[in-house]
């Protein structure tokens, strides 16, 4: 457990600037956009005006939320070209016989691979992410403060919101990762033998599938076949109409982070996750034979 | 060949080791024993199978045969294999986003027989330091830092492909006098293949010769010093009756004959010039002459 531990984190080391230095500049940038923004006056129209006045605590919820969609899709991007980047990593940087000659499999350092792209390195974007809050709620604020439409009494409404939307956040990015765990895994396992390729080529694997399924079973075209509807149905987040959200956003009740992870637990399809789990330690083993045979020295 | 089967269980053992690539085959059917604490050279031409044959040893490639490294099928168990074997196949295979501490950090937990403060120890003395990146080192920096990496693994097998490829003198001898006077001990065995065979002569205990996927000799130092004799004849009368004798090879250096014989009685070449033990790379010429590189068969 001890050399697997290790070897996620050398993935972290190896990747930290997409996961820690990258998204850090860009809330460097954000806040220091922000404070620019509030220093010549533009920041009174979107915060201190009629907004604050109209649903004060509303806007402290939705815009970290928005913070929160934000780093989602930042991080679906980076994990997406990590496990395109990463999983070929030792071969193009000619350290494959390097690890090839500590006593762990190849299985086991895939693993480790994976295992990075669903914890530490979404931790730390979520670590920022938690940041970015912080700063937003800062000068939100500050910003109340000075116009007066804030107080202090508004500090523990202010924190409880921040927590729930946290926790939300948190909830999410764990339900995607189990969710998307299997396409993860598919990309992976196709960037150790194909190198970097493997982002247009898991990108057409779909309609290659949907194609052959269509030639070999027939119907009207590829994209009415059922590789293509699963595929469909697999590629969708399953946090859809009329679920809590919508609710929330209609109502004028506070967000809950219970209610909020309650309904999204509900939604997701926990067979079709573990079929997903099981089809990605699947992929990795072919990628680990495949690791295991290749030629190191080429 | 030298039978090298001693009762002692040997650190490596192959039988009947073939290896294709695309249908062309590299390796015909390789028999060796390396027993423990010996010092091997394995040497050959480019293309000859020497990485392909370590590659066999090392569990990277899957042979036809039978190849043992410590009783187990490398292959098959590369991991736990790798223990107890240290290897450097390429200088610049060390992982370059990594810091030389972060590194050290790193193989603490992933390798059980690895001694940081050994690793700290070789680099005393060199301008590596610990916050050092790897990719801001040079070659030579580089090979140093591979090396104390490898010395600081309590390994029975190490083994060495073009470890100083690329390096200047300097480093070179650097390297292998650390490694004999830091790492080898009776228990632990070397194997080592480089193109500058008379660097690595002086430490060699034995040597393996391979050309074109076959092992053309395998012996001890002693055994080969004993064996081969080069004789300088000026002569031509001379020469004539000494190549009757049928050495395996001959040149003309400097105005010179150079000839060497294998399995010849020194006394019987004795009258006919000056005779002395030839050096690796003068055997490694002699016996390395391929008839698709040299139309002309080897004298």
């Amino acid at each position: 457990m001890k050399a697997f531990i290790a070897l996620v984190r050398r993935e972290f080391i190896e990747h930290k600037g997409a996961f820690l230095y990258g998204p850090l500049l860009l809330v460097v940038l954000l806040f220091g956009a922000t404070i620019l923004a509030f220093t010549v006056g533009r920041v009174d129209a979107r915060f201190s005006g009629a907004m604050f006045t109209i649903a004060p605590l509303r806007i402290y919820e939705l815009s970290f939320l928005g913070f929160g969609i934000a780093w989602s899709l930042y991080l679906i991007a980076t994990l997406f070209f990590y496990c395109a980047d990463g999983f070929a990593a030792d071969k193009r940087n000619n350290s494959m016989l390097f690890w090839k000659s500590m006593p762990v499999t190849d299985f086991k350092v895939l693993l480790s691979k994976l295992a990075a792209a669903i914890t530490i390195l979404p931790g730390t974007v979520y670590g920022v992410a938690l940041l970015s809050g912080l700063l937003l709620y800062g000068v939100a604020f500050v910003t109340t403060m000075i116009n007066g439409t804030g107080s202090f009494a508004a500090l523990g409404s202010i924190a409880a919101i921040y927590g729930h939307v946290a926790l939300a956040i948190l909830v999410t990015m764990i339900c995607g990762l189990l969710w998307y765990l299997p396409f993860m895994a598919l990309v992976g396992a196709l960037a150790t033998a194909i190198g970097r390729w493997a982002i247009p080529v898991s990108l057409l694997l779909p309609s290659i599938v949907a194609m052959l399924e269509w030639v070999t079973m027939g119907g009207l075209h590829p994209f009415t076949t059922h590789t293509w509807d699963y595929l469909g149905y697999r590629t969708t987040f399953p946090l859809t109409e009329d679920g809590y959200i919508d609710v929330w956003f209609l109502g004028k009740e506070p967000f809950s982070a219970i209610s909020y992870a309650t309904d999204l637990i509900a939604r997701m399809d926990w067979a079709q996750v573990g079929i997903g789990a099981a089809f990605a330690l699947a992929c990795l083993y072919v990628a680990s034979e495949y690791r295991r045979r290749s030629n190191a020295n080429g | 060949m030298t039978d090298l089967s001693a009762s002692v269980e040997p650190i490596v053992s192959a039988r009947g080791l073939r290896k294709k690539f695309g249908g062309k085959e590299i390796l015909h059917g390789l028999d060796f024993d390396i027993p423990p604490g010996r010092i091997y050279g394995l040497i050959g031409h480019n293309g000859a199978g020497k990485t392909t044959t370590l590659n066999a040893m090392l569990g990277l490639t899957n042979c036809e045969g039978t190849i043992r490294v410590l009783g187990e099928d490398p292959f098959a168990r590369r991991a736990k294999l790798m223990e107890n074997v240290a290897f450097i196949s390429d200088v610049a295979s060390l992982p370059r986003f990594l810091r030389v501490r972060e590194l050290f950090a790193l193989l603490s937990n992933i390798h059980p027989n690895f001694s940081q403060a050994k690793a700290q120890s070789f680099l005393t003395g060199t301008d590596i330091k610990p916050d050092m990146k790897i990719k801001t080192l040079s070659k030579g920096m580089i090979a140093q830092l591979h090396l104390a990496v490898v010395m600081a693994i309590d390994a029975k097998l190490l083994v060495l492909d073009e470890p100083t490829l690329g390096l200047d003198i300097t480093y070179r001898k650097r390297f292998y006098r650390r490694l004999l006077e830091d790492y080898m001990t009776e228990e632990r065995t070397l194997l080592i293949t480089t193109h500058q065979v008379d660097e690595i002569e002086f430490m060699l205990s034995d040597i393996m010769f391979i050309r074109d996927g076959e092992l053309i000799l395998h012996m001890q130092m002693e055994t080969v010093n004993d064996k081969f004799t080069q004789l300088v004849v000026n002569d031509p009368g001379l020469q004539a009756q000494a190549r009757a004798l049928g050495p395996v090879y001959e040149e003309t250096r400097f105005g010179q004959t150079v000839m060497i014989f294998d399995g010849v009685d020194r006394a019987e070449l004795e009258p006919y010039g000056t005779l002395s033990t030839p050096t690796l790379s003068d055997l490694f010429v002699a016996l390395m002459q391929r008839p698709t590189a040299n139309p002309e068969p080897a004298q």
